[in-house]
């Protein structure tokens, strides 16, 4: 039985689950949550080698993916989250060997939500400063519960804190993204409305009274009001929020209006993030190349290509070769069948991946793999191993970077 | 052979002042990464005749590996965008692209700290539950051997054991604390205030302030953590960020919170920012002198300056109440990270142009700081890195101390509102000696950190060595080294980076009684998001230091 094991399951990161391992199979977890329960599943994954199709050692296959990668001119790297930070740091290292586009698998929607907050800043906190400080809780457009299971219990609605003793919730409901209940302030905005409503909730804070409202607006006014009783107030959107509805100014709203509430009080922004360590890629990302995301090192130096995701680019842009490191969903999607371009998987579950030239299975970040990962508010967690795996991401990773930095020396010039 | 085995840098002019050596000519010998007596005949030797040659540099407060570091990356897409930095040539290893301005990526900073020839650098704030962050940002900043400080007195269970009055608990939380972040010293940032932030007080405006409603003031934390690093026998004292900072007569706190602490061992970090006289609304004035004054009468304080220096800089503290003003009243970019039980985060970049009245007072007290110090092993030269500009900028401030014409030329450039009646405005002639530079970048900050092998060149100190052409200008000079030696190993050749190991990592694990744990771990299943058992660093390269030996 392994205890305070990390989960990666949603951005909640929850570090204090009970796992029970039997017959080298997760047997049992708990807390019960549905969503950790698909991410760990009963922890088995393939454990295969391949070039063409065909298993082979691990030594070839990197070799065979060494020469396909260096022959490339324009190759792409794509960082997925079920991967250790230093597993993913050490992708990045590949694809500045190479002069590669390297990009983690931020959402359009998060992406966006960084743009914003790079122009501008944002107003953020970590989740126990929430659990621990929040009495006034604002959804946008959101009930944390469906996504992120565990949200509510352990920090914006949790019952032990060092500074709240009651917590007050305004729940708000765009579209069909309803926000939870009960709440004491409940209001409902169309789509189409939703950023004027935020305009609105930001003007009353400056104490600009708006004149005439349409009466579907008239509740911001309301919720400026209410959020203004509040000591410190999180504000709560979902990240990655795909909808139809919504307006990609949301975000841009939201981060203006929590930065606005520090002044005649205290708030923080919560941007609900998907699972796996995204954070931890872009942290990454970050640190070694000075931007988040969507990097390119085609001039042998990292140049930020904000506008556009790394998938985006496989399509066009001439990308010759594709290394991904770890899984990546969208990829077994027809669109992006591997058997385009020629790919390399280095992650879990690649053999399973239909088209990839050369496909090495590793261990999971979390479940087979020890390491860090980053939970939605980008505090660095530890990985254990729970089961056993036959090969790391990381030293794989890292056997196809010696491989290629061998190659580069033997290349005369 | 190796670079790395041996060397014998000859006839250059040693610079060695912790051994009382100052520019005679002598030999260094290098045998495995420390410095020995001698070496046989036929060693490999590097000619360092007419040059000088001094200990590598040590940064004792700067922002380069943290979470914090890492926000403020992000808010810089466009200085980042206009300093590429393509890989290094090495000879062998690991090469890196990367980016820098004013908060460069990792290699680029290690990579820059070792073509500046400093090879030790503190990452001065962190915070403990950020840690692991700042420890993986350091195993991809090579070149230096590096640390970090952990944040405290702003912590929900430190501030309960105060006002407990527990101060024995206190100080074995602090202990357990450094342990736990892998941290090397403890940082005090503006006590009570980041707490006073964070529950809507604001701020606190002076030491008997109470702490958001408790029995706790920002005296009492100064005090609880000083005597616990100074009974812990740490190899750095406490590291204080006073209360106030940037505040217009501010040199009253500061000056109260050294007399506080008079008799005890502390260091008072870029006292620049605390030096301030005038009075809110009726204008600034520099307090350097009298602030200067008392650190020269009390060798039991020692400061690092702070220097602010004109141009790009990036404000990244804990300090968090003061990031908000900064932004009302700048209107730039600006990031506020709360973090939970522990400390705060505030980001705003910053330009300090000499024609701006508060930028120009603010560089007139540093330089006053660095010129009235009576003792230059307890004055370091910092910059506050990037809060008061970019290390990059060291050199610059190396001339701006050296020499006096040029300081003189460019005191006549800035805006004087604030300078009537300060020292420097009056006609400061000291300039600094070589050997006093290799004091405030070596010597002196080796010392205050406890690092005995560090920022000398005596027999069994670390074999980090920088050696310069002489240069009439003494920016290039000091901008430029010939040659850096890192660990033995010959890393600037002809001023080009050619070998990029990584560092040492510098962290302490004193002792603690075991109450404190299970104390903790209640604390931490009411309060945390992370369990207790995932709380502390592992794994981390390099053992802690034994302290009271030798490093
Ligand atoms: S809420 Fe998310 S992180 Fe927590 S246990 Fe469920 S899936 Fe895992
Ligand atoms: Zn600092």
């Amino acid at each position: 039985m392994l205890q305070s094991v990390t989960c990666l399951g949603c951005g909640c990161g929850c570090d204090d689950l009970t796992v029970r391992v039997r017959d080298g199979r997760i047997a049992e977890l708990s807390p019960p949550c549905p969503v950790a329960r698909q991410w760990f599943g009963d922890g088995s994954v393939p454990r295969e080698i391949r070039t063409d199709g065909q298993s082979t050692t691990v030594e070839q296959a990197v070799e065979a993916a060494a020469a396909l990668l260096s022959g490339a001119e324009h190759p792409v790297v794509i960082i997925a989250p079920d991967l250790t930070t230093r597993a993913q740091c050490i992708a990045i290292a590949v694809a500045d060997a190479l002069r590669a586009e390297v990009d983690g698998t931020t959402s359009d929607s998060a992406a966006a939500g960084m743009l914003v907050a790079q122009r501008r800043g944002r107003a953020a906190a970590s989740l126990g400063e929430i659990k621990n400080r929040a009495d006034m809780v604002l959804f946008w457009a959101v009930d944390p519960r469906e996504r992120y299971p565990r949200y509510l219990e352990r920090y914006a609605a949790a019952e032990s804190a060092t500074h709240v003793r009651s917590r007050r919730f305004v729940s708000v409901s765009v579209g069909d993204d309803r926000g939870p209940e009960p709440a004491e302030l409940a209001a409902q905005f169309a789509p189409g409305e939703e950023v004027d409503a935020l305009a609105i909730i930001q003007a009353t804070l400056r104490g600009r009274r708006p004149g005439e409202l349409p009466p579907r607006l008239q509740p911001a006014v309301a919720i400026a009001e209410r959020l203004l009783q509040g000591k410190y107030i999180a504000v709560v959107h979902d990240a990655e929020a795909l909808g139809a509805g919504r307006d990609p100014q949301r975000v841009e709203g939201l981060l203006a209006l929590t930065q606005l509430l520090n002044g005649p009080t205290r708030a923080a922004l919560s941007s609900l993030r998907a699972g796996g360590n995204r954070s931890g890629a872009e942290a990454a990302l970050t640190w070694q190349t000075g931007y988040p995301m969507r990097v390119s090192f085609r001039e042998g130096h990292p140049h930020y290509h904000a506008g556009r995701a790394g998938l985006e680019r496989l399509g066009s842009d001439g990308a010759d070769a594709l290394l991904v490191a770890g899984s990546v969903a969208p990829l077994d999607h027809p669109a992006l069948a591997l058997g385009r371009i020629p790919a390399v998987v280095i992650g879990p579950r690649a053999s399973a991946m239909a088209g990839a030239r050369v496909a090495i299975d590793t261990g999971v970040a979390g479940i087979h793999e020890a390491g860090t990962g980053y939970r939605m508010d980008e505090v660095p967690l530890p990985l254990t191993s729970l089961l056993e795996h036959p090969r790391g991401a990381a030293a794989t990773l890292g056997l196809l970077l010696s491989v290629l930095r061998r190659r580069a020396e033997a290349k005369p010039g | 052979m190796s670079a790395k085995t041996r060397l014998r840098i000859v006839g250059g002019a040693l610079h060695d002042p912790a051994n009382g050596v100052d520019g005679e000519e002598r030999d260094v010998c290098i045998e495995d990464g420390r410095v020995v007596a001698s070496l046989p005949d036929g060693a490999p030797t590097l000619d360092a005749r007419g040059m000088v040659v001094m200990p590598g540099g040590v940064d004792i407060h700067a922002h380069f590996a943290s979470s914090s570091c890492n926000h403020a990356r992000r808010l810089i897409p466009e200085e980042h965008a206009a300093d590429p930095a393509s890989p290094p040539r090495l000879l062998d290893g690991e090469s890196r692209s990367g980016s820098g301005g004013t908060v460069p990526s990792t290699f680029t900073t290690g990579y820059r700290y070792a073509g500046l020839g400093y090879t030790t650098a503190f990452d001065a704030a962190v915070a403990p539950l950020l840690a692991r962050h700042s420890h993986a940002e350091l195993d991809d900043t090579p070149c230096v051997d590096a640390g970090i400080f952990a944040l405290m007195g702003n912590d929900e269970y430190l501030l309960r054991q105060i006002e407990r009055g527990e101060r024995e608990r206190a100080r074995d939380y602090a202990a357990w604390l450094l342990g736990a972040a892998g941290a090397y010293a403890v940082k005090i940032v503006n006590p009570g205030g980041i707490e006073a932030w964070k529950a809507g007080q604001r701020n606190v405006t002076g030491l008997d302030d109470e702490v958001s409603g408790r029995k706790v003031t920002p005296r009492a934390i100064l005090e609880a953590l000083t005597d616990a690093a100074n009974q812990l026998g740490l190899p750095h004292p406490v590291h204080i960020h006073c209360n106030n900072l940037g505040v217009v007569g501010n040199a009253a706190t500061t000056l109260a919170s050294m007399e506080t602490l008079a008799g005890r061992r502390a260091h008072f970090t870029h006292l620049q920012f605390h030096c301030y006289g005038g009075e809110p609304g009726k204008g600034w004035a520099s307090a350097a002198a009298k602030v200067i004054e008392y650190v020269n009468a009390h060798p039991e304080v020692s400061v690092d300056v702070g220097q602010v220096m004109f141009g790009p800089a990036m404000t990244i503290t804990a300090d968090a109440p003061v990031e908000y003003l900064l932004h009302q009243s700048s209107g730039r970019r600006w990031t506020n990270i709360d973090i939970e039980l522990e400390s705060g985060c505030g980001i705003v970049p910053l330009t300090y142009k000499e024609k701006t009245a508060v930028s120009a007072l603010q560089w007139v007290v540093g330089l006053e700081l660095f010129l009235l110090s009576q003792d230059p092993w307890r004055v370091v030269l910092s910059t506050d890195h990037p809060n008061g500009g970019s290390f990059l900028s060291y050199p610059a401030l190396i001339q701006l101390l050296m020499d006096r014409a040029v300081r003189d030329d460019r005191l006549k450039q800035v805006n004087q509102r604030f300078l009537a009646g300060s020292a420097l405005a009056d006609g400061l002639a000291r300039e600094y000696t070589l050997n006093e530079i290799a004091i405030v970048t070596r010597a002196g900050p080796a010392r205050l950190l406890g690092l005995q092998a560090k920022g000398q060149l005596g027999v069994g100190a670390d074999a980090d060595v920088t050696i310069y052409s002489r240069d009439p200008d003494i920016a290039r000079m000091f901008s430029t080294p010939r040659y850096v030696v890192k660990g033995g190993t010959l890393i600037v050749e002809e001023g080009q980076l050619r070998r990029a190991p990584a560092g040492r990592r510098l962290r302490l694990a004193p002792g603690y009684d075991d109450a404190v744990v299970r104390d903790l771990r209640k604390h931490f299943e009411a309060y945390s998001s992370v369990s207790f058992d995932n709380y502390p660093v592992r794994d981390l390269r390099d053992a802690p230091l034994v302290i009271g030996r030798t490093a």
